[in-house]
């Protein structure tokens, strides 16, 4: 279910704080379309480092694999990746129809290795808010329906006290792979 | 070619190994050269839930064949290191006979080892004299006793280094060198480069590591730098492959006798090659990911041709360090291309780690002493699992089947995290 107790914005500056600690760099150069690795020299084990920290501070779990991998792993070899090492047409369009239009980058024959530049301040973000979307209607623990906000970030049970238990990032992601295929059949 | 032997020379009159294909040097390369793999389920530790199960195991028997009471006794100061290179040793120095060289001041040692890992027991036992903010219990722990003091050492990647010079009465210098995958090359190197300048006279290098345990093997899992996706262990290390995906760890250890030219021939021993050349060098660039154009690559392969006085003409094959993941196996071959040009793509290269995995600070050793060995042989160990080529990785990487080919002169280069570059040139022994 959507949730009404951590904003957006919360998100974003979570995500600035993040980026910020971890790249040693000031909060106010990051803007919702800064790419991580071309605008702010992220390097691959950065993004570790700023997952690490956004499931810290909301108590989730970050996806630990770009979608292209589960494109591969559920709709099979070749179909995200070809044998030139380029996105396929199929897997650029459902990135487009993911990630919005605003990326001039995301073409056809566009090659695997500039994938990671896609990933910007605002991609972080929904990738949080779509996590934290996955909160349960029921507390896991007592069975009760009364979430509460702590610090505006964490979301725990009123009454029993366990933090909200959400669904992992990968398994989000499988999950909507797995609605559009159904609904586009695409692959 | 042409070259000036105004240093003084410096050849090699011993080797061994233990490694996940055998038990010696001539059981490894007898596997490799049949293409054989040495990964399977990792037994070492319990591997239930992570997403890497697979590594390159040293079999137990073969350790417990050895029958070396002089050195038994110091197991203690090391879980394993010690007795993988103590085996590659013994094999070595049997074949040089070193123990005839009454100098012992003129022998010295060089070795790449990262220490162990301390274990999840002992850190459980810790934990429960420490509060949790900076306190600890000093007279329950003392009391306890159970907290041994050779954890210490243990952890000192030098221990090792000390203990190959106590157990072969070596007096001369003794260095630790821990650079990661390029620590194994990096030893004989710079031993190799203690030779020519007259520091000593024979060397003991080589390298050793052993990471398949709970806490060596988790970092790497979580920098996602191992392979998670395989349909069998045998097929997950695909060096320069277009689905490789990850290294295999492995463990193991190899040895080399490097000995001044002159000695070697006062003492009458066989001489099994000769190092011509080595440079060291790094990225500067960041800790995991490689320079995308190779640069620290490049410096390391040309220093080390340039060290040896030749051209990139003279040489006949690379053994590559081939890692099997994305970005080594691309860089290394952008680096190929950009010194050896035109002539790169008629270059046989292949990765020794296809078939042997990942045995980080032992690499280097291994693959230097299986570069020697198929000189001698005339045989070019194959990269096996090659199935789907890499349009971006374009060499002739010798797939799947070893080559029958007389060369004469070769490179072996090492990689390591960090951008830690090293690359040794080893040659036929002409006389």
């Amino acid at each position: 279910m959507s949730q009404n107790f951590i904003t957006e914005a919360t998100v974003f500056e979570e995500v600035k704080k993040a980026i910020a600690e971890t790249l040693n760099i000031d909060k106010d150069l990051i803007k919702p379309e800064s790419s991580l690795i071309k605008d702010l020299g992220a390097e691959s084990l950065d993004f570790l480092d700023i997952n690490y920290r956004l499931e810290q501070a909301f108590g989730i779990k970050m996806a630990r694999h770009f979608i292209l991998e589960h494109i591969e792993e559920m709709f099979g070899e070749g179909s995200a990746i070809d044998a030139n090492s380029q996105i396929t047409d199929k897997a650029v369009s459902l990135l487009q129809f993911r990630m919005g239009e605003n990326f001039p980058e995301l073409r056809p024959g566009m090659d695997m290795d500039e994938v990671p530049a896609l990933v910007t301040a605002q991609s972080l973000t929904s990738g949080v808010l779509d996590i934290l979307d996955s909160l349960p209607e029921k507390c896991s623990a007592c069975g009760n329906s009364e979430w509460q906000s702590e610090n505006g970030l964490r979301i725990k049970c009123g009454s029993c006290g366990e933090y909200a238990a959400f669904t992992n990032g990968d398994d989000l992601i499988k999950a909507w792979l797995t609605k559009v295929q159904e609904e586009k059949k695409i692959f | 070619m042409s070259r000036e032997f105004s240093k003084r020379r410096v050849v090699v009159t011993g080797y061994g190994m233990i490694t996940p294909l055998g038990k010696n040097t001539e059981e490894t390369f007898r596997s490799a050269s049949q293409g054989l793999s040495g990964i399977d389920y990792i037994t070492s530790f319990d591997t239930k839930g992570l997403p890497c199960q697979i590594g390159g195991q040293v079999q137990d028997r073969w350790l417990d064949e050895i029958h070396d009471p002089v050195a038994q006794r110091y197991y203690k100061f090391s879980a394993r290191g010690l007795r993988l290179i103590r085996a590659a040793t013994l094999e070595a120095t049997e074949q040089a006979q070193t123990e005839k060289i009454a100098a012992r001041d003129r022998i010295g040692v060089s070795l790449g080892y990262h220490a162990d890992n301390p274990t999840i027991e002992d850190l459980v036992f810790l934990h429960r004299f420490y509060n949790g903010n900076g306190s600890w219990d000093m007279k329950g722990l003392l009391q306890a006793g159970g907290y041994s003091y050779l954890n210490f050492l243990r952890r000192k990647p030098d221990v090792v280094t000390s203990m190959l010079s106590i157990l072969s009465n070596c007096k001369g210098p003794n260095l630790s060198i821990v650079s990661a995958c390029a620590a194994g090359s990096q030893a004989i190197g710079e031993a190799y480069r203690m030779l020519q300048e007259g520091k000593a006279d024979v060397m003991i290098a080589g390298g050793c590591d052993t990471t398949l345990n709970f806490i060596g093997f988790i970092g790497f899992v979580l920098i996602k730098a191992l392979s998670e996706r395989y349909t069998t262990p045998q097929k997950a290390s695909r060096p320069f492959d277009r689905k490789r995906n990850g290294f295999v760890m492995s463990e193991g250890a190899g040895t080399i006798i490097l000995e001044e030219l002159e000695h070697a021939r006062s003492r009458g021993v066989p001489v099994y090659g000769e190092i011509l050349g080595y440079a060291s060098s790094a990225d500067a660039y960041r800790i995991t990911d490689t320079h995308p154009k190779g640069l620290g690559a490049i410096l390391a392969i040309r220093g080390a041709l340039e060290d040896a006085g030749i051209s990139s003409e003279d040489v006949d094959y690379i053994n590559a360090h081939g890692t099997s993941t994305v970005q080594n196996d691309l860089t290394e071959t952008v680096a190929i291309k950009e010194v050896f040009g035109e002539r790169a793509k008629s270059i046989p290269v292949s990765s020794n780690k296809s078939m042997l995995g990942h045995t980080i600070g032992a690499a280097g050793a291994i693959e230097c002493v299986l570069t020697l060995a198929g000189i001698n042989q005339s045989t070019i160990l194959p990269t096996i699992n090659y199935e789907f080529p890499d349009p971006k990785c374009d060499l002739d990487y010798v797939p799947n089947v070893a080559r029958t080919q007389e060369h004469r002169i070769a490179i072996s280069n090492s990689f390591g995290f960090g951008g830690q570059n090293a690359c040794l040139c080893i040659g036929k022994f002409d006389g």
